[in-house]
């Protein structure tokens, strides 16, 4: 089995499995509870948080653990939707955790600008503060893009926003682990992150913010997380997460090296056989490890079976849009046509490859390509 | 080894068909078809797509899944609209299978790599001569040839079929021995992209409804219609004519439609004389195995749960066909195909225009 889908979901790290299990098995009181169990359970949690915060330079209190990705930029989308500022401006190739979020709750009070992006994959910072007005209230956009890999340029985005009182959100589940993820340099207001991005457990999740008061209650009950997200919370997870927060933040100069000859080495080699392969994305400023490849004359939906059958597990577009061939409204938005859309693939290298591996999948590619 | 591509469902026939081909030895991939885009209680897609991949998942075969949402609005839904538009009654299933499964799926199966593909359709198939022959399925309740009439020899030799000398009992045994959980799941019946919603509903989103009357064989209004379209000849239930306009025994029946004066025609009793054709003509004439049959034992269909009942061609040309049957048949509805048979083999069919007596 050969897996390049690490965009998608990482496998977890076996000591992080490891920790998760263990908890699992023996840390089951509840950390509300005052006893030695709950507080076991209490110190793990708080451990985590320790650790998350330490991965993105916060302080543990601007953390709270969400059941994903998708949760915490929907409670940063709606606490806007709440707020006198209901504004927001954002990009069409941010995730559908920002877009369909928008676009369901637009019929409240929330409304919304889509700023343009580049044939790179870019937002223009200009534009994005032509689009402020009295009104705004936010600026979400990604650090960098799942399908392409493009990192934006967020501090300057976040520089814009002094003056009249803006807050940014980043979505940044790709990234830790892939490029530093530091919240007092980047400057945002919002991060969202998501374990299973970094070797962690699947279900856990973590929002950051830089103040409480603008952000509203997500889910109402037992008043856990500051009141912020109430539910028992998920102590094996949010342990597992924090480990791997660790793991990828103490490993990461090492792993974008890896990463980065992987790509090197799955590009030159496509080329050799495939000189009209055509890598989308921004160069320059993407991602390491991510390679978004169009395969002009072949549909991306026959290649993915094709290497499927052979064991080699890839991603067409976005993984949560398999079953239907459309093209990849990322790509649309950074002005690919149509039949060049449809070819493309998502390669994502992690830290379950090696070399022999990316080997293996470019001589798979190779029969496949000149069959 | 050969490689199958089996055209999965989610329903039981595919599911036991795929398990079928693995015991013979062939290379199994299963693929799930979705062919109408629609996010409504109506739709199983999402479920029919669970089921086919807990089948795949016991019989340990990859599902792959594809969609011709487009390709069947564009050429099987639309001339269903421009069908009742006309006031006829058309058979989307037929369509379906000579433009989407057996044409589009199985390019796209062969695209991905397969030698043949495989259906869960109650028929079977046989080479003789140098042709591909199309038979019944040996299960006589559960026959399918009539919505397979269209195909040629090229589709049809792209294909197995390997429930065709089952029973659907036997069929759904299997299922449940192997551990499927759509063992017992219902047969789908009527029109797919309908589902059980109200027909009548469905259509007014397409096409405007022209409400009219309905008048007896005599030209006697004796009630009203929401509009022809949502009738069909022989049709008793749903005609909503009150007492007071008895003109004969029985209940009421769909004996024509007028479309220029938009008059629904109806009469009493299932006997009455306007049910009854001897004849009719077809056209978009089509023979399986390219040539017009030569058979002294001629039968036909003229709807999917009708007999096949003994007849004679009595002109023809490439695209038209008439016929004539030995005794009248009961409703003969254009917009319907009249499908021919020697024996258990099918030979192909056309869409009905009109019925007669000569």
């Amino acid at each position: 089995m050969n897996y390049f889908d690490h965009s998608a979901t990482t496998p977890i790290h076996p000591e992080v499995l490891d920790l998760v299990h263990s908890i699992q098995k023996n840390v089951y009181g509840n950390p509300s509870s005052i006893h030695r169990l709950g507080r076991k359970a209490r110190s793990l949690i708080e451990i985590s948080r320790k650790q998350i915060a330490k991965a993105i330079n916060s302080d543990p209190t601007q953390l709270i653990f969400t059941s994903g990705g998708t949760e915490a930029n929907n409670q940063v989308l709606k606490s806007f939707n709440q707020s006198e500022k209901n504004h927001v401006v954002t990009n069409p190739i941010e995730h559908p955790a920002i877009l369909k979020v928008l676009t369901t709750i637009s019929s409240q009070k929330i409304s919304f600008d889509l700023v343009p992006v580049n044939e790179k994959g870019r937002v223009s910072v200009s534009e994005i503060e032509s689009k402020i007005q009295e009104k705004t209230g936010l600026i979400s956009v990604m650090l960098a893009n799942n399908e392409v890999g493009t990192v934006q340029p967020i501090k300057e985005i976040v520089s814009l926003t002094h003056q009249n009182g803006v807050r940014v959100h980043t979505d940044a589940v790709q990234c830790l682990g892939k490029m530093p993820v530091d919240v007092k340099d980047l400057g945002v207001d919002f991060l969202s992150l998501s374990a299973h991005k970094f070797y962690g457990p699947k279900g856990i999740g973590v929002l950051y913010f830089k103040n409480k008061d603008a952000l509203s209650p997500f889910m109402l009950g037992g008043g856990q997380e500051s009141g912020l997200r109430a539910g028992t919370e998920n102590i094996a997870a949010i342990a597992g997460m924090g480990l791997a927060a660790e793991l990828a933040t103490d490993g990461l100069g090492n792993h974008i090296t890896e990463l980065k000859s992987f790509e090197a080495q799955f590009k030159s080699g496509l080329l050799s056989f495939f000189p009209n392969a055509i890598f989308n994305g921004d160069i320059k400023n993407k991602l390491p490890g991510l390679v978004n490849v169009s395969f002009p004359g072949h549909r991306s939906d026959i290649l993915l079976a094709k290497l499927d059958r052979s064991g080699f597990f890839v991603s067409s577009g976005s993984a949560c849009g398999a079953g239907a061939v459309k093209p990849s409204p990322v790509l649309s938005a950074m002005g690919l046509a149509d039949e060049i859309n449809i070819s493309t693939l998502r390669f994502s290298f992690g830290s379950s490859n090696n070399s022999e591996q990316v080997e293996s999948i470019l001589s798979e590619l190779q029969t496949i390509l000149t069959d | 080894m050969k490689r199958i591509t089996v055209g999965m469902s989610g329903g039981v026939d595919s599911a036991v068909a795929a398990s079928i081909l693995i015991e013979q030895g062939y290379d199994v991939e299963g693929l799930f078809m979705k062919n109408w885009e629609e996010e409504s209680e109506y739709c199983s897609a999402e479920q029919d797509y669970k089921d086919a991949l807990q089948v795949c998942d016991i019989l340990d075969i990859p599902l792959r899944s594809v969609n011709f949402a487009k390709e069947y609005w564009d050429r099987v839904f639309q001339h269903f609209l421009d069908e009742y538009k006309k006031g006829r009654t058309p058979n989307p299933d037929i369509l379906c299978n000579t433009e989407i499964k057996f044409k589009e799926f199985l390019n796209y199966a062969k695209d991905l790599g397969a030698d043949k593909i495989a259906t869960g359709h109650y028929v079977r198939n046989r080479d003789l001569d140098g042709k591909v022959q199309l038979l019944k399925g040996l299960d006589p309740g559960k026959d399918q040839s009539y919505f397979l009439y269209g195909l040629n020899q090229h589709q049809i030799s792209s294909a197995l079929f390997p429930i065709g000398d089952l029973e659907k009992p036997n069929v759904r045994e299997r299922a449940e021995k192997l551990g499927f959980d759509n063992f017992e799941k219902k047969d789908s019946v009527g029109i797919c992209f309908i589902g059980e919603r109200d027909f009548k509903e469905f259509l007014q989103q397409y096409i405007p409804a022209q409400p009219g009357i309905i008048v007896n064989s005599k030209g006697r209004k004796v009630g009203e219609h929401d509009g022809l379209m949502y009738y069909t000849l022989g049709q008793r239930k749903g005609l909503g004519i009150g007492g007071g306009h008895s003109d004969g025994e029985g209940a009421w029946y769909v004996l024509d439609k007028d479309l220029e004066n938009n008059e629904l025609i109806v009469g009493q009793g299932h006997d009455h004389a306007g049910l009854y054709q001897k004849c009719l003509t077809a056209s978009d004439l089509h023979w399986i195995s390219g040539e017009a049959p030569n058979s002294e034992n001629l039968k036909a269909k003229i709807r999917y749960r009708a007999k096949d009942a003994r007849c004679r061609i009595t002109d023809m040309n490439d695209e038209t066909i008439s016929v004539e049957f030995e005794k009248p048949r009961f409703a003969t509805a254009p917009g319907q195909s009249v499908v021919f048979y020697e024996g258990d083999v099918c030979l192909g069919g056309a869409v009905i225009d009109k019925a007669f007596n000569s």
